[in-house]
This record gives structure tokens, C-alpha cells and sequence, in this order.
């Protein structure tokens, strides 16, 4: 992998507010990131395109969270995909979505958590990547 | 557990049936633990509304559902503790509760205020009513008592009964909806919508509340006629969003004409470039609001501009101010020539650099309303207009401001015939990008700071500031509290929100995060480290610090590259979630209800969540200790034993849960060690210490003394034990001792337990056999031994009452085994308090007794020259 290549996130949630805070942060760390409101925008994107990350919510209208991460994992299975959803509704992701997730994050979450998430995301692309 | 009682208690009301003791005081648990869930809460909204969380509405609805439900079981669990004596909280609540609501419901919600509010009425919690820029004006003059014209805000409230007697809310969305279909251009929707503002009718109350409000400022003026100034005062204007320039300011306005200025200003809400901002910024039509301000015109001599940190070149960390002769108006629309100042940013705010321009134009009001271009005369074309000492007030002001505002200031300002200086305008400056190239390398920049302390205690609020240290000890320091100063103090207190304006930081050496004092931190956005323990021993007065809370690090010196760090933090606040969940927090969140003493303590007084969770704390502790007093003792009770003990004092314990350890049996008289109640044992302790007073001369040996006085029964009771004066009621983490010793008349209320929200410590003395003089000079040593030891003491003649909230509880247990020793000292002492002198002595007396016991001394209180303060009278650990 070359070193020089940014890592390449992709960040769905039904929430504006989200994607306003994360896209700027992430890019200010270096990341290429692509934002997506609605998950038929996001899904036509992913399968356009492979991204090393993507970060998603699971509660989105016009889309089933299970439909969407069988189309990630099939298209390209060394994305990483990272699920963030409310505090209420983190117990049923993880029973339902144990398999193929990196990691699960409950909205509320700091900045630094997600970063660090993503940062340990990377790590293993590129550990798998050397192997 | 909890043994059977089947004693009752005599309560004020009797009709009302009586609780057992057991009952009221699990009741009283459970408020003791609402409290806490409620804070904790609260904090944790607070935090998410910071720089550093990602929230979504989801989590907005969630809190805030939680929140409500919380307090409804609080005022319910309350309510049935005090027999339903509070049953006037449900009408703020139900209040807060559906004003909550329907916001979360996406009804902008009407607030519920005068139509008019004088600037002296509005503070920082009728922001969303007066709008920020009177807002940000009230404060100035209430808070940090700058030189503000008086004024007063004609409020939302009118604003909206405006649309609604006029019809005008639908017209609106109307029209804002063809101008976002694409069917109407931006400039005709704005065009339309202004003509129907224009053309609206004022309501005859809103006409007549302006016309009040006008006459009280002319008759304090003295009746003379005054000019206005009416400027907008949108939502948010000079807050989150700027809208620099987008809404209309009338100047020199007659009084005759100030309510079409007025509606001039209403109409101006929807000029173009305000529509065209909003939807860029993702406000919605609907939630444009104007309320106005309304001023009496400064008779400006010379006025001017101050830009707190130069915009155009921030690296130079310099002011600029400009100035010219008459009304500003002409450096503010940039179209004069007028004298420029570079200033240093601190005190003494040296010249840097003078610029004096040809100024041969003023601008000057005329008496019949208006202003005229007149020419300068000769001699002072080319002279400064400002002196030294008016630059550096100027300045001054500036720096105070832009602490306050967390931000670099556009600073308007006018000196008047008389030389008064005026603060006319004050908002952000917008350098935040340029801010941020400056500190790129922040960790190259802290080298060369040395480090006081890190990592001690916990962060209420994040930020950087810097300023000098000053040490709180007390109510009077805070009278005088410098602006810009770092308060420094054992332990929080809610009363720190009387100088929430004027503090740059707060450090603690004791506090809990999820105290009533943190939450007013983070309302205020002061940044504030608490519980470090160490902050009163290292950090002395005049000490000049930067703190880092959010790194939690305090730093020796000014560091101002840090302090730009903060200012150049993107703003997050642009976001309708954001500004939901603020305007929740302020629903919830701010604290007017601090001095129980004031005469607005009451249900009445209640304007947020905060605000009752308090009211409720407090009176739910007046009320255990009333319950208490008031128990009738006339029968005896099984569960009432007399305690045995090595001090010849006549003390029946009732205990109503794990107050009494187990193997005890169900004798009448308990053993002392078979005390299991944490404050009750310390209590005993103190008084126990016996010995501490034999080694000592005393004129009449202690034990012999208090023999001769703790049999405290009058002579006409025949059962000695139940007489209801020598009375602890104990369970494992609460004491509630009433005493009778000598002839003074002592209560103790303690709960003391690992969480430090929960400990309280409620002293009160009174009485004594001698005459009023003397019992008051015992007052007063007390007052003072018990202020030495943080309490929050109160005396009123022979009455003294003192109250310690917060501390953990190996703290809270020194201190109750104090008030033992303070009570065995104390009891005997009016009798030979013949001068005042003797306050000193005995005090000097009691602390060097205690010094002589005390084996830990903390280093550092020596550096502050106060040796003599704060000892800790710890026995020994």
C-alpha cells in the first residue's frame, strides 16, 4: 500500500448535523471523506467506488442495515465498516450486525473516539494489506 | 433493615398524618439521590454541548426526555416528604416541561415575556426574548458593570403578537416558500414580505408599553428630550451568527417617531441579504425573530472604533482603536479620515504606534432629530482626540469584554460632553481562520512553561485562559473579584455565579463535576478544573497562571499563543441541533436560585430544572431538621436507648437504619462503640477528646465541668431519659444530634457517605446563661473557628448557623469530629467572655490546641502568610 495514499471514508447518517461535524474533522487529519444523508445515494456510491472505510448509521429510512453491509462486504470485503448509532439502539446493532462490523460507537460520541476507532480501522487494513 | 418504629413525629402541620421517622427519612434518600441522577444529567448534556461530542436530535429528545421525568419524580418524591407542602413547584415545572416540548415538537416556541424589558431586568437568561445584541448590552451593564446607556428591549413577545394580530406568519412562509421554489427572486419576496411588516398595525399594548418604557428613561434623564437610537437585535445576531450590517439601525431618533423606527427595524429582518444569510446558514424563515433596542443617543464629543486584536495582522497581538470628533457612524461605515492607535493588549496597554489624521468633518446630532456634517474647528483638526488616560479605559473595557465573550471584539464607543465614556456596541470580531495559521505548532509553543501541577482533579468545563490567581476564602472576596482574574478557592460554591461575568477560570481545591457550581461553569462557559486538591497550596494571589482545561494542565505564566488556540476553535454552533440543544439547556440548566437567604427563593422563583432541583435540596434538608426538632418524645420508644459512654453525657439515639452496630442486642443502653453511624462516631470523637483539654489549663477541669452541666433535665420531668433535648437520630450514614449542653442549645446535621454530593454537614448554636453581650461574643468565636474550617456561617446576634456541603467523606468526618470538639470547647465559655479581645484569644486558644494535636501540616498554606488559616484539626490520620 502506498503510504502516500489517503485512506478513503465514507459517512452515511440520516442526521446532517453528524456529517457536518465529522467531515471537517476527519479531514483535518488527512482523510478523504465523502458524506451521504440518504442511504440510496450512499449505496450507489459504494457501488461505484471502494472505500476503506465506511462509517454508518443503522437506523436509516429507504434501507435495511443488513441489506447495506451484505452489499459492503460483498463488493469489497476489506472495508472497514464502522456503525454508530444512539445509546437505545446500540444493543440491538450489535446482536444483529456482529458479524462484519469493525467496531460499534454510541451517539453520543467525542471526536477522539472516533478517531481513535478509525485510526485502529487503518491499522488492520494495513496489516492485512502487508500480510 | 430499618427497625419498626412506631414513633411519630409532631409535625407542624398536625392535621396531617404523621410519618415515621424511618419513612421520612428513606423519602428523604431518595430526593438526595434524584438530585444526583438529575446534575449528573445535566453535566452530561452540558458536556455533550461542548466542542468535543458528536449528538444527534435523537440524543436531544432522549436527554430531554429523561430530564422532565427525572424532576416529575423528584417534585413528587419531595412533595410526599413534606406533606405535600410544595405542591406550587408543579407550576414552573409543567411550564419548563412544555415549553420543552414543544420545541422538541418543532414549535418555535413563543416565549412567554413583557412585551418591553428595561436593560436592567434582562440577563443572560432572556437572551432568547431581547435578542443577543441587548442582551450582550444588558450584560455588559449588569454583569461587568461597563458604562452602557440605560435602555430598554422591546422583546419577541411583541414581535410575535405583531405577526399574529396582523396575520403575517402565514403571508410569510408563503412568500419564503416561492422565493425557495424558485418562483419569486430573493429581492421581491424580500420586498414583499417588508411592505407587510411595513404596513402592519401595532398593537395598541405594544404602542403604549415602548411610549412607558420611553417616559421612564426621559423622567430619569430629568425630563429633558432625548434623541434614540433603535437598533435590531435579531436572534442570535452578534452571537453564533453575525449579520453584520444586514438589519437596520435608526440613529437620533425624535421621541415621536420611535415607534416607526421601530417597524422599520421589524421590516428589516427580511432584507434580502438577511434571507440570503439565513439560508446559508440553514435558518429557517420561521425562525427569524426581531426583538429591538432602544437607547437614548450619547451627546457624543468624540467617538470611535476599538478592534481588540488587530484583524488584519492578529500575528502582531495589537489592539487598534480609531477615534474622531462627534458620533462615530463615519469610521464605522469607513467613510472618514480619524486618528489610529496600535495598543499593547494588557494593562498598562502601552502606545505602540499613533496615527493622528486631519479631521476637519464631525457628525453631530441635531436637536430636532438627525445629524449634519459640521466642520471641525481649526485648532483640533490636527490635535488627538483621545487623551492617555482615555485610551487606556478604552482599552481596558475592550480587554474585559473580549474576555467575557471568549472572543476578539468590534468595540463601538462614544465620550460625551461631560468626558463619560460609553460602550455602544460590542461583537465578535471574525478572525477565526487567521487565529488558527498562528497556532499550528502549539507543542513547540509550551516549551518554556513551566508546568505548576497536571492531571489533578477533573475538568467542569474546558478552555484556555490565562490571568492572575485570586484566592477566594469567603462571600466579601467576591465583592470586590478583579476581572480577568482566576478564581481559586477549597471548594465550590454555588454563590461564584454573582462574578461569572467578570472570572476568567475557576480551580478548586474540593468539587464534584456534577455540582450545582459546575454547571453554572459550563452555563458560562468558564473553564474550570475542580477537586485538584492542591490548587489553594500552590497557587498564591497575584500569580500570574495560564490554565488548560481541557489538557488539564496549569502553566506559570501568560501564554498567549494558547489562549488564540481557543479563539481560532471552529465554531459548532451553527447547527439547528446545537442551537436546540442550548436553548433546552437554558431551560434547564442556569441557576438563579443561589442564596437560600434571598427573598426569591421560593417555588415562584423557580425558572429552570436547576432551579427546582435546588430549591428542593435545600428545603428537603430544612425540613429533616424541622421533623426532627418538632418529634414529640412523650413516648418512650423501644428503639430509643440511652448511650453508655466514657463522657458524662445524657444522650438517647434513635436509630432508623444501620446507625447502630449489629451484636448490640436490644438493650436500653448502647455502648459507644456500638455505634455504627459514621457522623455520630466522629461526633463522639470530638467530643471525646477529653484529654486534648486536661493537658491544657482551664480553670475548671473539663470532665468535672461538663459533669456538672449535661444533666439537662428541668427539675419537673420525671423520666430524665426522654426529656427530648440530648436526642441523636442516627442511621449508618446520617446523624441528626440535638444538644443541650451547659445552657447553650446545639444541632448537628450530618449525612456522611462516599459520595460527595450527598455529605452535608447543618450546624446550629444558640443560647447561653449569660447576657446577651457575652452569648454574642461566644457567637462569634464560633462563627469564626467554623468559617476557619469552610463552613458558610451565618450569625445573627447569639444565633449561629453554619453549613459545609461537598467535601469526601474522610473530609466530612474531620469535620464533624471538629463540631465535637468545638461543642465540648465551647459551652462554657460566655461565662467568661468579658471583651471582645477575647475572641482573638480563645480563638487563637482552640486553634493552637488543635495545632499542637495536628501531626499532618499541609506545606504551602504558609506561603500565603496565613499560617494561622485553615488548619486542619484533624486529630491525626
Amino acid at each position: 500500500m502506498a503510504d502516500q495514499e489517503k485512506t478513503s471514508i465514507l459517512v452515511l447518517d440520516d442526521e446532517e448535523i453528524v456529517i457536518r461535524r465529522l467531515r471537517p474533522a476527519l479531514e483535518k487529519y488527512g482523510y478523504e471523506v465523502e458524506t451521504f444523508v440518504h442511504s440510496q445515494n450512499a449505496f450507489d456510491r459504494i457501488m461505484a467506488k471502494n472505500f476503506d472505510i465506511v462509517i454508518t448509521d443503522l437506523k436509516m429510512e429507504g434501507m435495511d442495515g443488513m441489506q447495506l453491509l451484505t452489499v459492503i462486504k460483498d463488493r469489497s470485503p476489506h472495508t472497514e465498516v464502522i456503525v454508530i448509532t444512539g445509546f437505545a439502539t446500540m444493543e440491538t446493532a450489535k446482536t444483529s450486525f456482529q458479524k462484519g462490523v469493525f467496531d460499534f460507537l454510541a451517539k453520543p460520541f467525542k471526536l477522539g473516539e472516533i478517531f481513535d476507532t478509525v485510526r485502529r480501522a487503518e491499522e488492520k487494513i494495513k496489516s492485512s494489506q502487508g500480510a | 433493615m430499618i427497625r419498626g418504629i412506631r414513633h411519630h413525629i409532631r409535625r407542624l402541620h398536625q392535621r396531617t398524618r404523621p410519618v415515621p421517622m424511618s419513612v421520612l427519612f428513606s423519602r428523604f434518600q431518595d430526593i438526595l439521590q434524584l438530585n444526583n441522577r438529575i446534575l449528573e444529567l445535566m453535566a452530561d448534556m452540558n458536556d455533550k454541548s461542548g466542542a468535543d461530542y458528536v449528538f444527534d436530535i435523537q440524543y436531544i429528545r432522549s436527554a430531554c426526555g429523561e430530564m422532565t421525568g427525572l424532576v416529575k419524580q423528584l417534585i413528587d418524591s419531595f412533595n410526599r416528604f413534606a406533606n405535600g407542602r410544595y405542591h406550587a413547584l408543579w407550576k414552573p415545572f409543567e411550564r419548563i416541561s412544555d415549553e420543552i416540548e414543544s420545541e422538541l415538537a418543532g414549535r418555535r416556541n413563543i416565549p412567554d415575556a413583557p412585551l418591553v424589558m428595561p436593560y436592567k431586568e434582562i440577563t443572560v437568561a432572556f437572551a432568547d426574548m431581547v435578542g443577543g445584541k441587548n442582551a450582550n448590552l444588558a450584560e455588559l451593564k449588569n454583569q461587568l458593570g461597563l458604562p452602557v446607556p440605560e435602555g430598554f428591549a422591546v422583546t419577541l413577545a411583541a414581535f410575535y403578537k405583531i405577526l399574529e394580530e396582523n396575520a403575517l406568519a402565514d403571508r410569510i412562509a408563503d412568500i419564503a416558500r416561492k422565493w425557495s421554489a424558485g418562483v419569486l427572486p430573493l429581492q421581491t419576496a424580500s420586498n414583499q414580505i417588508q411592505v407587510m411588516v411595513l404596513e402592519a398595525k401595532i398593537p395598541g399594548s405594544v404602542r403604549k408599553a415602548i411610549r412607558d418604557a420611553q417616559g421612564r428613561i426621559q423622567k430619569d434623564a430629568g425630563g429633558e428630550r432625548l434623541l434614540w437610537s433603535v437598533r435590531s437585535s435579531a436572534t442570535g445576531e452578534d452571537g453564533e451568527h453575525s449579520f453584520a450590517g444586514q438589519f437596520l439601525t435608526r440613529l437620533n431618533i425624535r421621541s415621536e417617531e420611535i415607534v416607526s423606527a421601530y417597524q422599520e427595524v421589524l421590516a428589516s429582518t427580511y432584507s434580502a441579504s438577511a434571507m440570503a444569510y439565513r439560508r446559508q446558514k440553514g435558518i429557517d424563515e420561521a425562525e427569524a425573530a426581531m426583538a429591538v433596542g432602544f437607547q437614548p443617543m450619547v451627546t457624543a464629543r468624540k467617538s470611535g472604533v476599538l478592534f481588540t486584536l488587530d484583524a488584519a495582522a492578529p500575528e502582531t497581538d495589537a489592539m487598534v482603536l480609531s477615534a474622531t470628533w462627534g458620533m462615530g457612524e463615519p469610521i464605522v461605515s469607513g467613510e472618514a479620515q480619524a486618528d489610529q492607535y496600535r495598543l499593547e493588549r494588557s494593562a498598562p496597554y502601552r502606545v505602540l504606534k499613533t496615527d493622528i489624521s486631519l479631521k476637519n468633518r464631525q457628525l453631530m446630532a441635531r436637536p430636532e432629530g438627525g445629524s449634519v456634517h459640521e466642520p471641525v474647528d481649526a485648532e483640533r483638526q490636527t490635535r488627538a482626540c483621545l487623551t492617555d488616560g482615555e485610551i487606556r479605559r478604552i482599552a481596558d473595557i475592550g480587554m474585559t469584554i473580549e474576555k467575557y465573550f471568549r472572543s476578539p471584539q468590534d468595540i463601538e464607543w462614544s465620550i460625551d460632553i461631560d468626558g463619560n465614556l460609553f460602550v455602544l456596541q460590542a461583537r465578535p470580531l471574525n478572525i477565526r481562520v487567521q487565529l488558527r495559521d498562528m497556532v499550528c505548532d502549539m507543542p513547540a509553543m509550551l516549551k518554556g512553561f513551566p508546568v505548576i501541577f497536571a492531571g489533578k482533579g477533573v475538568i467542569a468545563q474546558s478552555g484556555i485562559i490565562s490571568g492572575p490567581v485570586r484566592v477566594v476564602r469567603n462571600d466579601e472576596d467576591l465583592v470586590d473579584f478583579p476581572p480577568g482574574a482566576i478564581l481559586v478557592a477549597r471548594q465550590s460554591s454555588p454563590k461564584f455565579a454573582a462574578v461569572a461575568g467578570r472570572v476568567n477560570g475557576i480551580i478548586t481545591d474540593i468539587g464534584s463535576p456534577t455540582g450545582h457550581m459546575a454547571n453554572i461553569a459550563r452555563e458560562f462557559r468558564i473553564p474550570t478544573i475542580l477537586d485538584t486538591g492542591v490548587a489553594t497550596k500552590l497557587l498564591a494571589n497575584g500569580r500570574e497562571i495560564t490554565m488548560d482545561a481541557g489538557e488539564n494542565v496549569v502553566y506559570e505564566g501568560i501564554i498567549k499563543a494558547l489562549c488564540y488556540y481557543e479563539f481560532s476553535e471552529p465554531g459548532f454552533e451553527e447547527s439547528y441541533e446545537y442551537r436546540l440543544l442550548r436553548r433546552m439547556l437554558k431551560k434547564i440548566a442556569p441557576l438563579a436560585l443561589t442564596d437560600p437567604n434571598d427573598k426569591q427563593f421560593t417555588p415562584r422563583g423557580c425558572r429552570t430544572y436547576h432551579d427546582i432541583t435546588r430549591f428542593i435540596h435545600e428545603k428537603a434538608v430544612e425540613a429533616l431538621i424541622e421533623s426532627n426538632q418538632t418529634s414529640g418524645l412523650q413516648s418512650p420508644d423501644a428503639s430509643m436507648r440511652r448511650l453508655k459512654s466514657e463522657i458524662p453525657i445524657d444522650l438517647s439515639i434513635l436509630d432508623i437504619g444501620g446507625g447502630v452496630a449489629n451484636g448490640t442486642g436490644k438493650k436500653r443502653v448502647l455502648p459507644a462503640d456500638g455505634i455504627g453511624s459514621v457522623p455520630m462516631r466522629a461526633f463522639l470523637e470530638g467530643l471525646e477528646l477529653g484529654d486534648l483539654w486536661e493537658t491544657h489549663p482551664m480553670p475548671v477541669d473539663f470532665r468535672g465541668f461538663m459533669s456538672s452541666l449535661t444533666r439537662t433535665f428541668s427539675p419537673q420531668l420525671a423520666t430524665p431519659r426522654f426529656i427530648g433535648r440530648n436526642l441523636a437520630v442516627i442511621s449508618k450514614e446520617y446523624a441528626n444530634i440535638s444538644l443541650r449542653l451547659g445552657y447553650h442549645f446545639s444541632l448537628i446535621d450530618a449525612y456522611v457517605c462516599e459520595r460527595i454530593n450527598d455529605n452535608y454537614v447543618y450546624f446550629r448554636f444558640m443560647g447561653g446563661v449569660t447576657e446577651p453581650v457575652r452569648r454574642n461574643r461566644r457567637a462569634r468565636l464560633i462563627a469564626l473557628i467554623l468559617e476557619q474550617n469552610d463552613f458558610k456561617v451565618r450569625l445573627r446576634q447569639d444565633l449561629v448557623v453554619a453549613r459545609i456541603k461537598k467535601f469526601d467523606m474522610d473530609r466530612m468526618i474531620r469535620t464533624v469530629r471538629l463540631l465535637g470538639q468545638l461543642v465540648a470547647f465551647t459551652r462554657q465559655l460566655d461565662v467568661r467572655m468579658d471583651s471582645d479581645d477575647q475572641i482573638d484569644c480563645y480563638l487563637k486558644k482552640f486553634t493552637d490546641i488543635n495545632n499542637d494535636r495536628e501531626t499532618v501540616k499541609t506545606p504551602g498554606e504558609d506561603q500565603n502568610g496565613r499560617s494561622g488559616k485553615n488548619i486542619d484539626f484533624s486529630p491525626g490520620r
